[in-house]
């Protein structure tokens, strides 16, 4: 190696993030160059300097305050069916409670069927855009007056999931607004439309015909997110998708 | 709540404010709560730093902020001569002053991959996912952030006990 080459990968060096062979490299080049040796010598203490400013650790009242928020509870098929047990073990007669949590359960295997059903839809038709913008506030007043509440709309291009477009569909027989973000080559729909329930937590994730499929509530609107995306990029995305 | 005082530490660093950084953290962690349990442990410091990052970045324009073009004259050293061998601890808390301010002087770009790489600890990858930048950025910015670092507290570093540097 020759000084330019190891200029370029200095940092990288420094901060162990070559890979052996380079580290080697660089290594055996800083041993016998003066001037190489001083960067490396530099940046190291450099470290040193930094290290040495007050850490700025959560102050107590930060630390009081955040305990002090209620974490949701995470609603789980397994959470609901232990829910349901235990009405069954305290109650007389709870078939109907059974009921209740089987037919919400299916009624969410409906949507989301529904959901995927639009996503593919629109992919196919190419009807993917009734409004084509990454800008969230030409997004959001675009929906007033064609739908009967404003849905909430961000652009997350900083987390690496720009906002493209939005539309109109149509899920279960009632409007909802989609908005379409961009992750690589991969589309992701957002449908959101008016919430039965108010629980405010990530209450379903599953794969339905090759889509990763996610389900949340949140102010008073229920949420899926549905993507040919694997599923860590989007709970990665869901999670970025926070107001 | 794990990696609370990382969590703090980033934020106070981008807001350069007491006050604001505990707005973000407390904004952050009301998020950060919803989806806390599904995220996996090695994960979890990215991730909180992530939304911290994702959070001030809503509540703060990064327009305007004119106070990271400054003119850095007052970082000169201007102790008059003679008190070059004052105390040592005072010669110490003064370096740690300036390697303050030049960390704060910083674009907050620069700024913010120095305090997670040097401070936190972290790996490129993860300031690439929490700075939503490429791998081959959060490289470039680090050596070019370095290099400013290094111009502005040249002395400081020959001062720091680096004999060769003088
Ligand atoms: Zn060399």
């Amino acid at each position: 190696m020759i000084c330019p080459d190891v200029e370029r990968l200095i940092d990288a060096y420094s901060d162990d993030e070559l890979d052996a062979a380079q580290a080697t490299g660089v290594k055996a080049h800083v041993a016998t160059c003066p001037t190489c040796h001083q960067r490396v010598a530099e940046r190291a203490a450099l470290r040193r300097l930094i290290r040495g400013v007050p850490y700025y650790a959560a102050p107590s009242r930060v630390r009081r305050a955040v305990v002090a928020i209620r974490r949701p509870a995470r609603v789980t098929p397994r959470r609901l069916a232990l829910a349901a047990t235990v009405l069954l073990a305290v109650s007389v007669g709870t078939g109907a409670v059974v009921r209740t949590v089987r037919a919400r359960q299916a009624a969410t295997a409906t949507l989301a069927q529904d959901v995927v059903a639009s996503h593919v839809r629109a992919l196919m038709g190419a009807h993917l855009f009734d409004v084509r913008s990454s800008d969230q506030h030409t997004v959001k007043p675009w929906f007033q007056g064609k739908l009967d509440f404003s849905p909430p709309v961000e652009d997350l291009a900083g987390l690496g999931f720009p906002l493209v477009g939005a539309r109109v569909d149509a899920v279960g027989g009632r409007p909802v607004a989609a908005l379409v973000y961009q992750r690589r080559q991969h589309t992701i729909n957002v449908f959101i439309w008016p919430a039965a329930d108010t629980v405010g937590a990530l209450a379903d994730a599953r794969s339905f015909r090759g889509f990763q499929v996610r389900h949340w509530t949140r102010n008073a609107m229920a949420l899926w997110a549905v993507s040919d995306l694997n599923d860590l990029e989007l709970d990665q995305f869901v999670r970025a998708l926070q107001p | 709540m794990p990696h609370l005082d990382a969590a703090f530490n980033y934020a106070r660093w981008l807001t350069k404010s007491d006050a604001d950084a505990e707005d973000v953290v407390q904004d952050a962690a009301v998020r950060a709560l919803r989806f806390f349990s599904s995220l996996r442990n090695d994960d979890a410091r990215a991730w909180l730093l992530t939304i911290v990052r994702n959070t001030w970045n809503a509540r703060f324009s990064r327009v305007g902020s004119a106070d990271e073009h400054m003119v850095l004259d007052d970082m000169k050293d201007d102790r008059p001569d003679g008190q070059l061998d004052a105390e040592a601890l005072v010669i110490q808390r003064q370096t740690v002053e300036r390697v303050q301010r030049a960390i704060e002087t910083l674009p907050t770009d620069f700024r913010e991959v120095i305090v997670l790489r040097e401070i936190e600890g972290l790996s490129y990858k993860e300031i690439a996912a929490v700075a939503g930048i490429p791998i081959g950025t959060v490289m470039s910015r680090l050596a070019r952030a370095r290099e400013r670092l290094l111009a502005l507290l040249g002395p400081d570093l020959a001062r720091g006990g680096i004999g060769d540097l003088s």
